[in-house]
């Protein structure tokens, strides 16, 4: 099972550009889409999530055309949108058993025996018969992950669902997440990128639009050895350093400011050379340094 | 105070940048225009009237009405506003921002309440622009727009409207503040609501006056009650004082709302807000951290994604919307105010005269589900828009869009839990009727007709509003705006009969009444309304299959891709049923158009008042040519009830009792009838054929001669054919056919077809004309006012009917026999009738009784429908004391039988024919008279005393067709049955009696569309010859002796009854009146008949001193004066010098002193001794006479 996007194109009626050409093929197991706030991931998401639609372009998940055959999307489709409500006077179960009747699980038993394994999957089975508008951030992203995972879905899309997460919900999460990679295509949009890290064996950077990076954790990382540098630089410096030099990201490390380049050789003395780490291959890509996809190297 | 001004400026700023604010600005102007230029006569059709046509429509009283009632309209939007202003903050979370910057609650409170209020402004201020607009509109008759006063713009928005905008949105503000939500503000206004139509039901009743202005949360009805006797003079020049009931009604509801909106003020809490929410979530955040990470397997299953899947979760998805919304406590409080309302109205179902009717099935249906039917479009709109957005609300649109069901299941879901909701509120609607029947101790439960009249009639045309609701919502795909649209709807579909649209056809949902009645059931009028019906369920149908396709799925809202999206959307099934309801809209639409305009005539009220003006532009000159009179009338009435028929076929003997032979002769026949014969003695042709205008010319070929004969035989019929625009033809029913001669052929020019208004007759190029003859005309006085083409005619009918009815026609039946299936009555008349008849067929029961057995003998039948016993005993007592006082006081009675029929209630009337009464079903039949309440009045009794009368006044003495006329019928009717009544229920009963008629009288003279005339001259207008009549009269018998009244109206009968032309006038009946009355009376003559006179008498002070042995000396001031109005009633005072009640009254009101007295104009002092503890005194105190304040006419007696 793969899903191709090719040349996807969206600008909405403000001007914004969010989908600029975009093609992508993702094969089975957990995709990480990287990139910043405003890169145009939620609404790739939310036209996958056939709630959108595309000015151009086209999107295929094996055989069906997921622009136009859209119930055919929604009958293997689990999403988590980023933002989402709930009904607050309803209870979990109550509200799991409504999605898995509108999913189309017709059977009384079987929806019942699927809502009582989500909600135990999820951790969620001690507070079934609480109502939703007490649920805290965590849970309810949980509550979000298992409405996706109704009905064995095929494609599962989770937008940022790890954002205004602690770090324990967030690794509970996780757990939750990588037990579900395994016979399907989950796409995880992020801007975190130790979600990348810790759950993706294939990812894609976006930004404005583009994609400017798409292949193995693994293998960017590798690329990029021997042209990530790093150098603490005193504090007034920075501006003139940003306009000089090519920096890709900046860190407060122990009270210093520590600068990592994007370069072939040491931009500068003073810069030592370092491991390159997924985040040094986002900073990357984001700051143009990758410009052309590395598709080869996935 | 900074930071209040610059959040009421960034409120009001981003408020009026919205396109809604523009949007309302621009309704209410464009209603306001609209209604100004129809006021103004802009459109020809459009029947907006503030009173007399003389009233200026910028009058001070137009504009306060204008303002008054447009502005009521606005409490959807200062809900919408003022909730929206507060609640928006926690519906986008966006209080956050504001509740932790350091701003103090009073300026973000008031600050938001201070540019809320400014927007507001600037809405209702649109209703000013949109009447300056209108008064300019082109056609607008320039005559009618009076002198400006920026008062008078002023006067209503400062003392009315802006109010309102200050009462109202203080309270909404502080519900949606407190609550966060905009139901309670939504139900809020459903309350104001509630007291504006509660208010507006207790004004009915005089006794209730002051709570009614004191409830209505708007001031409107307030203000009515104010201006209620204002005459066409005041509503021109006077202001609406802020005084009185207004005054109290402003200041009540002023302290309410700031007491709301303090209250809410003191109560918000700006940290509040944010704790409440956080406590909850940390509990349940606790609650699970406890709990293990475990690795499940979930099940394996099977996804059945075919439509039959889908189509069995529908019940429970259903079940769910309305579960989630009749669950809701507004819900329930928005249907218990409506149950309160109903129940606390259930004791005054059917109220006359301030008495009850019983609480039949169809009464009680009528008020509840009338009340309800608010309640049902408050509904409809709001849930309409709840569902259609509950998923966006809640922000779960996104994770149910992507799921795959298909988007026909939630749509089908939504609408069919609206039309649930609406089931559901019919269901409370029936519980409501039936505990009103208990209440009032009403056994007869009629379920079938609750059942088919709230689920089978009402339920469907509900479900079509539902459809046009959620249409709209799905459409314009903006909550706030599809509320005001539907709302919109409600207003101009309510209003389009005013403004001369009134083709059922083009408004959306829009049906033909159907009155039920207990005789006739529905009788045949449902077909029309289910052709209707169907024609209206085809558009909704393809309301919905747009809504379907237009429904917003994803979060693409743009139009260009909403409408790209729809038509790939369009299935097959959509676009197959889209295709269908086209087909039958046009297949219903030519079915109906074919009814109602082809098989019948449809024409606006203007076109059909452009026929009568053709008849009169061209017809008017022969209205004094020679014509022959009707001398006999023998006819076959043939009534077919069920195949809805009546055919006459018979003869007339026609004479010319002028002097000039008669070349031409004119014979009217109504345009619906088909006519099978129009044959004459002498051989004739038609000349002229106006079908539409009643009108056939005939020249005989050869003259009748003075004083010759004639006959002239006619068969004509009248069948419905089909239905028209307002139903199906009501001439004959299945059980109640109630027709008269008007439907035979008419001789002559009949000049009650012309056009009586000033105003209709201006829009349609005639001149104004006295809406009758003057009293003076001599031409006129050859005619009588009942019919112009017979004096007094000899007549024999037969009439037929279904073997199971009875039919009925004035005279004696002389054989009864049936044959073919059908029965037939055979009547004559014993001696000459008036030239008025009536034939009547139904399936009735008979009550009998005998006046004077053994003397007179006259048998009493009243023939009723079975059920209707309540009140027959009743009107029997009517006839028999009418027939005892008549007789001894007037003349004999001319017949020997009284017949009282009953007739269904499509209109609400008895009349009075040679010896047979028909009497409205709705009149009398189920009054309920509690004898022992002093406010009952049994009004059966009334009536029937009245109708008796009748046979007096009218089959006895008949006036000329000449202004005064209706004084000698019905003010004397009336006058009759007043002395009828005070034998029997004594003064204090007459008193409430008169206190009516006074009120009516005093009201309706400010609606006089054309002018106020005194008695003796009146023009057939009911409030003068029956309101008015009733008090002149019974203050001339009061002062003068009841014995002298009689003795004159003795005298007028000998001399008068059953006379040739030329016919007597109310000038001989004054004239009798003078013989009778002292000279020092003489003045009463011209004040109560000849002129329009008003007192304005008040008790200035009164105290008392003991004089021992229980005496008292009362010594009593007062204040008199006396007015002459003009017939637009500007009043000028004249001296009086009249003899006026004097009166000291107990605690009771009982009268310890009662006198006539001297009273002069302006203040007198009065000395009284009475005996007995005194209360009350004062001039003129138990109102005999016509003032506008009778209320002080008393003042307490002080020690």
């Amino acid at each position: 099972m793969q899903l191709t996007i090719q040349g996807m194109c969206k600008r909405y009626a403000n001007g914004v550009q969010a989908l600029d050409n975009v093609s992508l093929t993702v094969s089975q197991g957990m995709f990480g889409l990287l990139g910043p706030n405003g890169a145009g991931k939620s609404t790739l998401m939310r036209t996958l999530a056939t709630l959108q639609e595309a000015d151009s372009g086209s999107a295929r998940l094996d055989d069906i055309d997921v622009l136009r055959e859209k119930d055919r999307v929604r009958g293997m489709l689990g999403y988590l949108p980023q933002d989402f409500g709930v009904y607050p006077k309803v209870t979990a179960q109550d509200m799991l058993d409504h999605f898995a009747r509108l999913k189309g699980i017709s059977n009384g038993r079987e929806r019942k025996a699927v809502v009582d394994a989500l909600l135990e999957r999820t951790n969620l089975s001690g507070v079934r018969k609480q109502k939703l508008g007490g649920f805290s951030g965590g849970m309810r992203q949980r509550f979000g992950i298992a409405q996706a995972l109704i009905g064995n879905p095929k494609l599962i899309i989770v937008d940022e669902p790890t954002a205004g997460l602690d770090p324990e919900e967030r690794v509970r999460f996780h757990n939750l997440l990588a037990g579900i990679g395994r016979d399907a295509i989950v796409i995880l949009s992020t801007h975190i990128v130790d979600d990348v890290a810790d759950l993706c064996p294939n990812f894609a950077v976006i930004s404005k639009g583009r994609v400017l990076l798409a292949g193995e954790p693994r293998g960017a990382v590798e690329a990029l050895r021997g042209r990530i540098w790093r150098r603490a630089i005193p504090r007034e410096t920075l501006e003139a350093a940003q306009e000089r030099l090519p920096i890709i990201s900046t860190r407060l490390q122990s009270g210093e400011t520590v600068v990592r380049a994007y370069a072939e050789a040491p931009p500068e003395p003073g810069f030592e050379s370092v491991e390159p780490d997924l985040e040094d291959v986002y900073f990357s890509a984001v700051a143009g340094h990758l410009a052309v996809p590395m598709r080869a190297a996935a | 105070m900074g930071a209040l001004a610059s959040i009421a400026g960034f409120e009001f700023r981003q408020r009026f940048k919205r396109i809604s604010t523009h949007v309302y600005f621009l309704v209410f102007a464009a209603l306001a225009a609209l209604w100004m230029a129809a006021a103004g006569g802009a459109f020809a059709s459009a029947n907006i009237v503030f009173g007399a046509d003389k009233v200026n429509i910028n009058s001070p009283y137009a504009l306060s009405q204008t303002i008054g009632i447009l502005g009521f309209f606005a409490v959807t939007v200062i809900a919408a506003v003022m909730g929206r202003a507060v609640q928006q903050d926690f519906e986008y979370q966006s209080f956050h921002f504001f509740f932790t910057s350091p701003i103090h609650k009073r300026d973000y409170y008031l600050g938001r309440f201070v540019g809320a209020f400014l927007v507001l402004v600037y809405v209702v201020l649109g209703i000013a622009f949109g009447v300056l607009v209108g008064v300019h509109w082109p056609g607008v008759d320039a005559s009618r727009v009076g002198p400006w006063s920026l008062r008078a713009f002023a006067q209503p928005y400062l003392v009315v409207l802006l109010p309102n905008v200050l009462i109202l949105g203080g309270a909404f503000f502080g519900l949606a503040a407190l609550t966060r939500r905009m139901l309670p503000v939504y139900v809020g206004s459903v309350i104001v609501l509630i007291g504006y139509l509660t208010a507006l039901r207790l004004i009915a009743d005089i006794d209730n006056r002051t709570i009614a202005a004191l409830l209505d949360p708007v001031g409107q009805v307030a203000t009515g009650l104010v201006a209620r006797y204002w005459t066409v003079a005041d509503r021109n020049t006077r202001f609406v004082p802020l005084a009185g009931d207004l005054l109290m009604n402003r200041a009540v509801w002023l302290a309410v709302g700031l007491a709301i909106f303090g209250f809410c003020y003191w109560r918000f809490s700006m940290s509040q807000a944010m704790e409440g929410k956080r406590a909850k979530r940390d509990a349940a955040a606790n609650a699970v951290a406890t709990q293990r990470v475990r690795e499940v397997a979930i099940p394996a299953s099977r996804l059945d994604l075919t439509t039959g899947a889908y189509l069995r979760e529908l019940p429970a998805i259903v079940l769910l919307h309305v579960r989630e919304t009749v669950k809701n406590v507004y819900f329930m409080v928005i249907v218990l105010a409506g149950a309160l309302f109903v129940l606390s109205n259930s004791k005054v179902v059917g109220s006359m005269f301030g008495t009850n009717t019983y609480p039949v099935t169809y009464q009680v249906l009528d008020f509840v589900s009338g009340t309800f039917a608010l309640f049902m479009l408050v509904v409809t709109a709001f849930y309409a828009g709840e569902l259609v957005w509950r998923e966006r609300d809640a922000r779960v649109a996104q994770l149910t869009d992507s799921l795959p069901a298909p988007t026909w299941l939630e749509f089908a879901a939504k609408l069919m839990a609206l039309f649930a909701i609406q089931a559901l509120l019919q269901v409370v609607v029936m519980a409501c009727g039936l505990l009103v029947q208990v209440i009032n101790g009403y056994t007869h439960f009629e379920i079938d007709q609750y059942l088919y009249r709230l689920f089978a009639m009402q339920l469907p045309e509900y479900w079509m509003v539902a459809a046009l609701a959620f249409f709209i919502h799905v459409a314009v795909n903006q909550k706030y705006l599809g509320h005001f649209l539907v709302v919109l709807y409600y207003i101009v579909v309510s209003t389009a009969a005013g403004f001369g649209f009134d083709h059922n056809l083009y408004l959306y949902g829009s049906v033909p009444t159907v009155i039920y009645s207990d005789m006739n059931r529905y009788g045949h009028f449902l077909p029309a309304v289910r052709w209707f019906q169907a024609y209206w369920g085809a558009w909704a149908i393809l309301l919905l299959a747009a809504a379907r396709v237009l429904w917003v799925r994803g979060v693409d809202t743009q139009w260009r891709v909403r409408l790209r999206g729809a038509v790939s959307r369009a299935s097959h099934l959509s676009t197959a049923v889209a295709a269908i309801a086209v087909v039958a809209i046009f297949a219903l639409g030519a079915f109906i158009f074919y009814n109602t305009n082809v098989l019948n005539p449809y024409r606006t009220q203007f076109a059909q008042q452009e026929l009568q003006a053709q008849y009169e532009k061209s017809y008017k000159a022969l209205e004094n040519m020679p014509q022959p009179k009707i001398v006999t009338t023998t006819v076959a009435v043939d009534i077919f009830p069920h195949e809805h028929r009546v055919r006459f076929s018979g003869r007339y003997k026609l004479v010319n009792k002028t002097p000039s032979p008669i070349r031409e002769v004119y014979v009217n026949v109504q345009e619906q009838a088909h006519i099978a014969k129009l044959a004459s003695s002498i051989a004739w042709k038609e000349v002229e054929s106006r079908p539409e205008l009643a009108w056939h010319r005939f020249a005989l070929d050869k003259p009748l001669e003075a004083g010759a004969a004639m006959t002239l035989d006619f068969d004509v019929d009248y069948a419905a054919r089909g239905f028209t625009n307002g139903g199906a033809d009501p001439t004959v029913v299945d059980n109640g056919t109630f027709v008269n001669n008007i439907l035979m052929p008419r001789i002559g020019y009949i000049d009650f077809f012309e056009l009586q208004q000033d105003r209709d007759r201006a829009k349609h190029g005639l001149k104004p004309r006295l809406r009758m003859p003057d009293l003076d005309d001599a031409a006129a006085r050859n005619r009588n006012y009942i019919s112009s083409d017979g004096d007094w005619i000899d007549f024999d009918t037969t009439v037929s009917t279904d073997a199971d009815q009875v039919a009925l026609a004035p005279g004696y039946l002389q054989k009864e026999w049936t044959e073919g299936g059908r029965r037939h009555f055979h009547y004559v008349m014993d001696r000459p009738i008036l030239n008025f008849y009536a034939f009547l067929s139904a399936r009735y029961s008979v009550k009998k009784d005998v006046w004077h057995p053994g003397a007179e003998n006259v048998p009493i039948e009243i023939y009723y429908q079975p059920g209707h016993e309540y009140d027959l005993q009743r009107m029997v007592d009517g006839v028999k004391d009418s027939l005892d006082y008549y007789t001894k006081n007037f003349s004999p009675y001319q017949h020997h039988q009284v017949r009282i029929l009953e007739f269904p209630r499509y209109q609400a009337f008895a009349q009075s024919f040679p010896n047979t009464i028909p009497f409205s079903e709705g009149i009398g039949f189920i009054a309920k008279v509690d004898d022992k309440d002093p406010k009952d009045l049994d009004y059966p009794y009334y009536v029937t005393a009245h109708e008796v009368g009748h046979q007096w006044w009218a089959h006895q003495a008949i006036g000329a067709d000449v202004q005064g006329v209706t004084m000698l019928s019905e003010t004397l009717a009336q006058y009759s049955a007043l002395m009828v009544m005070k034998h029997k229920y004594g003064d204090a009963k007459m008193k409430r009696f008169l206190r009516y008629e006074l009120d009516n009288y005093l009201r309706s003279r400010g609606a006089e569309r054309q002018r106020e005339l005194p008695l003796y001259r009146n023009e057939n207008q009911p409030y003068i010859h029956y309101r008015k009549g009733s008090l002149a009269m019974y203050e001339f018998q009061d002062a003068i002796g009841e014995e002298n009244v009689n003795r004159a109206l003795a005298s007028f009968l000998k001399k008068v009854a059953f006379q040739e032309p030329p016919y007597t006038t109310s000038r001989e009946l004054l004239a009798e009146f003078r013989a009778v009355t002292p000279p020092d009376y003489q003045y009463l003559i011209t004040d109560l008949f000849e002129t329009i006179t008003l007192f304005e008498n008040r008790a200035v002070e009164a105290s008392a001193k003991d004089a021992g042995n229980g005496m008292w000396d009362v010594t009593l001031k007062v204040s008199a004066k006396k007015l002459r109005a003009d017939e637009t009633g500007v009043q000028n005072e004249v001296p009086m010098d009249d003899w006026v009640d004097i009166g000291v009254l107990d605690a009771d009101d009982n009268p310890l002193s009662l006198e006539r007295r001297k009273v002069k104009s302006g203040e007198s002092t009065y000395a009284i001794r009475v005996k007995g503890k005194p209360a009350k005194a004062g001039i003129d105190p138990i109102n005999k006479l016509i003032d506008r304040r009778p209320e002080d006419n008393v003042t307490t007696v002080k020690y």
